[in-house]
């Protein structure tokens, strides 16, 4: 099953990559450790995106990788970038009028969650679905939109600076709703009956490994079914994941910041 | 109120179980015939899990949270009151089927197609429907007071992060109540129309899913679990920390892995259906996913390990209720771990097993939580001591009786002997095995009565308890015992998570050690707090009521109309701009009362009332319309979700109606002024819930978005 040919080793991603770390290292300084390895992490999952079999394989084989894909870069890649901007830089920053302007946008909540979640929902829409896999343009349009919905979703979460976060209590609602969302999503698409993606129903088979593929038992009743779990299961636990930081950040304060855009829920 | 009810239906329930013990005694024994066999084992795991689990944690936390928080009263007395009154009228529902001579008798969870017309005539499953839609609506209504009061009414200087754990657990307790019962009473309600309408949600014959009312029950039921295992966490949390004399050990940890909690456990609830052939890969994510949900348990068994490591131990009997708790606890969660391996639990699901496991959970675990609670906070409700010497009689008693009565049937478990039989065969060692159970009840019997003659005899001439008899630790201990109508005349300075603790040993205080963020002082607006866990709860009904469309329409109906076919979409869509404009003069009229422009309010509010009637109107003739046309609930899937889903919002409206018209009939009274904003703002928040139903139902019943 492992053959050269389920590698991409020329994919395009490899200049993103590279604009990205250079841009990075060129307007980061006094970085952490972590938040370097932070970027590292994110870099490597937005490679791997595209390079190894994951990307390859969401070329119009496999729902499933194509769902591991989506899911990496709406969720995993975002969130490590997020978390790898230094702070002390990015408050400089956001001084300014017109980035504070923005930045204060991002942080409505209901704009990330909607960017986060509709993204979801609104690229398993069959028939976008199935052309952005077949059109590479439109493909390059979803993939750039999932990575900025992403920042727009962790925003309010993991923002740089400290006065665009949610209280971590609404963050934990944030996340919860959220999650409910992706569950619906994974539900659906894990029991609808139909092809939620249709152009995964009848692969083109470019390289020759379709009859393997099936072999191995991913048939597409298989993959699909695997697809809607990729979206229910795993981005939850990212976002319990997240809601355990959340926690962890609400009870070690000692004393409340004093500036919070938003006062607390309920 | 809610304890004794509980406690009188613990002793039903117990009564039912003994029987069942008693049939179960000896082989091929027929001291009960099958049906009443089934009839007492379906009963007995709904009068546990409803009319004992959930009343007495919602009456302990009724009783103390308030205490705790230094607050007078729950947040909304007369619903508290409503909700109270709803569980012995469902109760009243539930047994009086034993008069009509057939008690429900499909098991706790009334699989279908068993609990389905064709295969269960009587009305036993209608009563057990009834019974529990009444008491599920009056466990949401407590659950919300609980939230208000937590939220709204806790005193100065008691932030969220210095409630006791008690308050924080019993918080989430109550938030997973809201989310997690409307699923069952859209189950409910959904099986009552197939009983009574005779529709086919249920019915693989006619098109219906047999699976959908298994989603349904365990995405309520498994979420259900926890709402009996966190009020025991939550009780243990206060018991073993004063009874080790230290505070709790990772506060942080213990309350943060209850929210975890909380949140996993609305996803986990297919592990209880690996034998029905999901497929590998979803067994696979249920089964980590379950396996995870087992890390906050783990987590919080190692807090209170660690509260006692090094603590000074007063074995009193409630601490030695507590320790029970733990060992016990942890032997019924390592079992479910064990079947959270997909292979273990096709071995031995629906075996022995299975009922060792879960006894073990509830009784070894939640029981004995409820039993050392009660020895904690005996004294402060009656304001005398329980007897200590009769208390550890009854513990002895009660280990012995319930390890004798379930650990061995772990054994006949994977002896392969299956749930529910009401007898079996002389299989070599299943006999012994069982009659060691059968006589291990006694002890549990024994143990029961040395509580109630404890109670009684302390109750008469006990010990007088004082304030604080224990040396505790939160403010319930800072009034008198019993305390008085208005619970506190004053209340020490909460300054840490111990205040009494502060105010009694000011040289060692918590606040000079460890440090806790200061209270704002902002607590949110209490209606507006009940409008929305009320709405959210609303919320997760009409999304399930949702999903149950979308999952039997996703295909054109064959056999009939369906939506393309049978509905006027650009008629409904003039209606649903009515109703939709009606959320905008809502605002207005809203906006007009907090400015105190008294007219030009009753104005606004007329027009939406008129509105919301004008909406209903073309239901009505839309309903007609289909009526006269042949398509009625029952002709197809279609008929039945479509006239479902509408028929419930439609229902929500008419409720709104009511209360926007009570509101007008005050306006005329003039008895409404700027301070009556807040819970007008209620309604509103109620009235645009429904708009927004709306918008879903239309974009997914007439616009078809999900068939795409």
């Amino acid at each position: 099953m492992i053959s050269a040919d389920l590698w991409n080793w020329t994919s395009p991603v490899w200049l993103v990559v590279a604009m990205l770390a250079i841009g990075y290292l060129g307007v980061a300084r006094g970085l952490s450790r972590g938040q370097f390895a932070m970027f590292l992490f994110g870099m490597l999952l937005l490679a791997t995106a595209f390079v190894s079999p994951v990307g390859v394989l969401s070329d119009g084989y496999l729902f499933s990788a194509h769902m591991v894909q989506h899911l990496i870069l709406l969720l995993a890649v975002p969130a490590c970038v997020l978390l790898a901007l230094p702070k002390e830089r990015a408050a400089e920053w956001f001084c300014r009028p017109r980035l504070d302007r923005i930045g204060r946008w991002l942080a409505i909540p209901s704009v990330g969650w909607i960017l986060g979640v509709g993204a979801m929902w609104f690229w398993h829409v069959p028939v976008l679905c199935s052309t952005a896999t077949e059109q590479p343009a439109l493909g390059i349009v979803r993939d750039a939109s999932l990575v900025f919905s992403g920042l727009a979703f962790w925003w309010p979460i993991y923002a740089p600076v400290d006065r665009y976060r949610l209280h971590p209590l609404s963050g934990i609602a944030y996340l919860f709703s959220a999650c409910l969302g992706c569950t619906l999503l994974g539900i659906y698409i894990t029991f609808a009956p139909v092809s939620v993606c249709p152009v995964f129903a009848n692969p083109v088979d470019r390289i020759g490994i379709l009859t393997s593929l099936y072999d191995a038992g991913f048939t597409p009743g298989v993959d699909q079914h695997l697809g809607g779990l990729m979206m229910w299961v795993p981005p939850c636990v990212l976002y319990v994941a997240a809601i355990i930081g959340l926690l962890r950040r609400w009870y070690s304060t000692t004393d409340e910041p004093s500036h919070h855009l938003f006062p607390m829920p309920h | 109120m809610y304890i004794l009810l509980a406690v009188f239906f613990l002793v039903v329930g117990g009564i039912e179980a003994t029987l069942i013990r008693i049939q179960l005694a000896t082989p091929n024994n027929t001291f009960l015939s099958p049906q009443l066999f089934n009839q007492l084992f379906t009963m007995h795991g709904t009068t546990m899990v409803f009319l004992v689990g959930m009343p007495i944690f919602t009456g302990f936390s009724n009783y103390l949270v308030p205490l705790m928080i230094g607050a007078k009263d729950v947040a909304f007395p007369r619903l508290n009151a409503m909700s109270f009154w709803m569980l012995p009228f469902g109760a009243f529902l539930l047994y009086f089927s034993f008069f009509t001579g057939s008690a429900p008798n499909a098991g706790w969870f009334s699989y279908v197609p068993l609990s389905t017309k064709p295969y269960s005539l009587g009305p036993g499953i209608d009563y057990w429907l009834l019974g529990l839609i009444v008491m599920g609506i009056g466990s949401i209504a407590g659950a919300i007071n609980i939230i208000a009061t937590v939220l709204c009414l806790r005193a100065p200087g008691m932030s969220l992060q210095r409630v006791p754990l008690f308050v924080w657990i019993m918080l989430m307790q109550a938030m997973l109540i809201v989310i997690t019962i409307p699923p069952l009473n859209s189950a409910l309600a959904l099986l009552c129309i197939d009983r009574w309408l005779e529709a086919a949600f249920f019915e693989p014959v006619r098109g219906g899913s047999a699976l959908l009312w298994q989603h349904f029950f365990w995405v309520f039921g498994h979420p259900e679990v926890y709402v009996f295992a966190l009020p025991a966490f939550a009780m243990i949390s206060e018991v073993i920390p004063v009874f080790s004399r230290k505070p709790i050990y990772g506060y942080a940890f213990v309350a943060g892995s209850s929210t975890v909690i909380l949140l996993l456990s609305y996803g986990v609830w297919a592990h209880h259906m690996f034998a029905v052939g999901l497929g590998v890969g979803a067994n696979i994510f249920f089964a980590g996913m379950t396996m995870l949900i087992a890390l906050p348990t783990g987590v919080k068994i190692f807090n209170w390990t660690a509260t006692m490591w090094g603590g000074t131990l007063q074995f009193t009997t409630a601490m030695l209720f507590a320790i029970a708790f733990l060992i016990q606890f942890v032997i019924g969660g390592l079992t479910g771990v064990m079947f959270a391996a997909v292979p273990i639990d096709w071995q031995v699901t629906d075996t022995y097993f299975v009922v060792a496991h879960f006894h073990y959970v509830l009784i070894g675990g939640v029981i004995f939580a409820v039993f050392a609670a009660t020895y904690y906070w005996f004294p402060k409700i009656t304001g005398r001591m329980l007897d200590e010497r009769l208390g550890k009689w009854q513990f002895w008693l009660w280990v012995v009786g319930f390890n004798g009565t379930f650990m061995v049937q772990h054994f006949l478990g994977v002896m392969g002997m299956p749930r529910r039989v009401y007898t079996y065969a002389d299989n070599p060692g299943w006999a012994l095995l069982n009659g060691i159970s059968s006589v291990s009840v006694i002890f549990m019997v024994v143990g029961t009565l040395v509580l109630v003659w404890n109670i009684v005899a302390s109750l008469l001439h006990g010990q007088i308890a004082g304030k604080n008899p224990w040396g505790a630790f939160t403010l319930e201990w800072s009034t008198e015992s019993p305390p008085p109508e208005y619970n506190f005349e004053s209340l020490p300075e909460i300054k840490s998570r111990r205040p009494v603790w502060d105010a009694e040993h000011p040289e060692l205080a918590d606040w000079t050690s460890s440090k806790t963020p200061k209270d704002r002082g902002w607590r949110p607006d209490r209606a507006k707090v009940c409008a929305w866990a009320f709405v959210i709860s609303e919320a997760v009904f009409f999304m399930l009521l949702l999903v149950t469309y979308v999952v039997f329409n996703t295909r054109q109906a064959a056999d009939g109309p369906s939506s393309a076919t049978a509905l006027n979409v650009p008629r409904t869509g003039v209606f649903t701009l009515f109703l939709l404009s009606s959320s905008f003069t809502f605002w207005l009229s809203e906006r007009n009362l907090r400015a105190g422009k008294h007219t030009v309010f009753l104005q606004w509010l007329g027009v939406t009332i008129l509105l919301g009637i004008i909406f209903l109107c073309g239901q009505a003739w839309e309903y007609a319309g289909l009526l006269t046309s042949d398509i009625d609930i029952h002709r197809n899937l279609f008929a039945s979700t479509f006239f479902t889903v509408t028929g419930f919002h439609g229902l929500h409206v008419t409720g709104g109606l009511i209360a926007l018209a009570i509101m007008y009939a005050l306006g005329r009274k003039n008895s409404l002024d700027t301070s009556h904003a807040k819970p007008y703002g209620a309604i509103g928040v109620y009235w645009h819930f429904v708009d927004v139903v709306w918008i879903f139902v239309f974009a997914i019943i007439y616009l078809r978005f999900y068939q795409l």
